[in-house]
């Protein structure tokens, strides 16, 4: 009986295995089919590579904290090489949602306009776009004209093959457009990718998690950079709750409420509409901060 | 009492003006002032030698075997103040030692096998056998003279990192844990911890940064573009992995402001650096207690 036992286990966990097995490759073929396996004479010649979120660290180290931050699903790496060439390394990134496929995009704007997807930039042989739920990066080892036209290529016919065109988060709508600085948006969930773009705390006092979402936009105001945040809560109790948190930290010193001049001589400034807290960081004066958030206030009516 | 939150308005008021990362680092020093009791001694000053050398390259990112061997061998005399460098070696390996040499082997900046051949050969030259030396990276966990290692040398290049600002000295253990990403809370902050959870400090003999031809700045998921690599061809080394960090960050940052004509910090700033000398005393960050020993060609020095 016990024998029994034993090889009922390991049936058990055999027929687990090929599964998992089985399901990684039928995930392989499904991302594997978006992308040709030869392109401009580069050919795939070595097997895909898969990983999840857990594994993606064996693939790109600590940057597999961004991906991570922006709920990646699964990565699909492959290589292409082709004779007297430097190879190309083409990353297929399945995101949760379009949201967060156009915010990993905007991790890293650096670059020109690639003119593919839904958004792209091209900068040093690395050319990336998302388009549906897919982010894509394509990176030649080393920037040949030759590499650079093959990157295009592929990036063309990877984005035709994926069918869904996805949207932005409607959270970066209401960042106003006017004297934003040029590929001046981010979009994010945690406080760790705002520090990135934009150190506030070492903590998370904006109580930032993967349920928040947040939008983060640039803008000039003669030669002096400001920043506007704006932080959606799933609900309204947390976005107050927030709020409290923010100013309580970052404003102790505030004469008014929700205002407070810093040390630099500018002024921060934040105000809760219903589920958004918004926050002007760096204004020239206090008018100019209660003027911009008023004007937020209303794009979000 | 809890802990202090520090936030971007206590970098503004250290230091309004100055660069973010050093802001950061003058914040730490103010906040965390209790806890920057040093290991070195009170009088004394961390010693990081600088060498560069016009011809350590024979071509884009290919060190010169001789050119690197004898960098190598000044640094190391000057570092330990003994004229010859195999006497500087035999200074801090024995012959009974088992040797671990921690390269790294990113595939766009590696350690290179001319760097890795310079320092076995000195090893060797120290009187230790060959078959008690290893160099490994990402399989030291089980590799056999790794795990018997009674001295390591732990020789990178540097670089910016997406995660953690900066691929250094510090850093480069990361492989001796079971699983990185333990560590890269808070942009890696207590990278510094693992020094002391792996017995890697006292048995770390000596850390050398490679300069030869760093990354000054990353794109995209692998962090890595040729744009961003210039030909520095120098090389760092100090007994003090924190010194030696923080002077390759000085570096990395000032050829970042030159390159792009304006400050750009180190992004996420590179503060395990700092953290690695005030919260966990690994060695030491701030540049004042650190002598700095320039050797060789000048130009374009950058510090």
């Amino acid at each position: 009986m016990k024998r029994l036992c034993w090889i009922l286990i390991c049936l058990f966990l055999i027929g687990g295995m090929s599964s998992m097995g089985a399901c990684s490759n039928d995930q392989k073929v499904i991302l594997g089919g978006l992308m040709p396996r030869e392109i401009n004479g580069w050919v795939a010649r070595e097997k895909d590579e898969l990983y999840d979120p857990e594994t993606i660290f064996d693939y790109i180290n600590g940057a597999g904290e961004v991906y991570r931050s922006y709920n990646f699903k699964q990565l699909l790496a492959r290589r292409f090489s082709k004779e007297g060439q430097p190879d190309l390394v083409a990353d297929l990134f399945e995101m949760t949602s379009s949201r967060d496929a156009f915010g990993v995009f905007t991790h890293d704007l650096e670059g020109d306009d690639a003119g593919v997807g839904r958004g792209s930039t091209y900068k040093g042989g690395l050319l990336s776009f998302w388009k549906g739920r897919f982010f894509v990066s394509l990176y030649a080892e080393e920037e040949t004209e030759e590499a650079k036209k093959a990157l295009f290529a592929l990036s063309q016919k990877v984005a035709s093959s994926i069918e869904e065109e996805g949207e932005k988060p409607d959270i970066v709508s209401f960042l106003p457009e006017e004297a934003r600085v040029r590929k001046g948006v981010h979009y994010f969930h945690n406080h760790l990718i705002l520090n990135y773009h934009f150190y506030v705390s070492d903590e998370n006092i904006l109580l930032l998690n993967q349920e928040t979402e947040a939008a983060l936009g640039t803008y000039r105001e003669k030669n002096e950079k400001l920043y506007l945040l704006l932080v959606r809560y799933p609900e309204k109790s947390k976005t107050s709750q927030a709020y409290q948190s923010f100013t309580k930290v970052y404003m102790p010193d505030a004469k008014e409420a929700g205002i407070v001049q810093t040390e630099d001589e500018k002024w921060t400034a934040s105000r809760v509409k219903d589920d958004i807290l918004v926050i002007v960081f760096n204004a020239p004066s206090a008018d100019f901060a209660k003027r911009m958030i008023e004007h937020v206030l209303k794009r979000i009516d | 009492m809890g802990k202090k939150i520090i936030t971007r308005r206590d970098f503004l008021k250290v230091a309004a003006m100055t660069p973010f990362a050093g802001a950061w680092a003058c914040s730490q020093k103010s906040v965390e002032k209790e806890k920057s009791a040093r290991e070195i001694e009170e009088s004394g000053k961390v010693k990081v030698v600088l060498i560069r050398d016009e011809n350590a390259l024979v071509s884009f990112k290919k060190p010169d075997p001789d050119v690197v061997q004898r960098m190598l061998d000044e640094a190391v005399s000057t570092l330990f103040d003994v004229k010859d460098p195999v006497e500087a070696w035999k200074g801090i390996i024995k012959p009974s030692d088992i040797v671990g040499i921690k390269s790294n082997v990113w595939r766009p900046i590696p350690t290179t096998r001319e760097v890795e051949q310079a320092i076995k050969k000195r090893v060797m030259d120290a009187g230790v056998p060959e078959e008690n030396i290893g160099i490994d990276d990402r399989r030291v966990k089980i590799h056999p003279v790794f795990q018997n290692a009674t001295a390591l040398i732990n020789a990178r290049p540097a670089r910016t990192h997406h995660w953690s600002g900066m691929g250094g000295c510090i850093k480069n253990h990361i492989m001796f844990v079971p699983r990185a990403s333990d560590y890269h809370g808070d942009s890696c902050a207590d990278l510094a911890k693992l020094w002391t959870e792996y017995n890697l400090k006292d048995r770390t003999k000596l850390n050398i940064l490679l300069m030869l031809n760093p990354l000054f700045h990353g794109i995209g998921p692998h962090h890595y573009s040729d744009k961003y690599v210039w030909e520095y061809k120098g090389i760092l080394v100090s007994q003090d992995p924190v010194a030696v960090d923080s002077v390759g960050a000085r570096i990395l940052q000032a050829k970042r402001r030159e390159f792009f004509g304006e400050d750009r910090p180190l992004q996420p700033p590179a503060k395990h650096i700092v953290l690695a000398d005030t919260r966990h005393g690994l060695g030491v960050s701030n540049p004042d207690r650190i002598q700095l020993i320039r050797l060789g060609w000048k130009d374009e020095i950058l510090i």
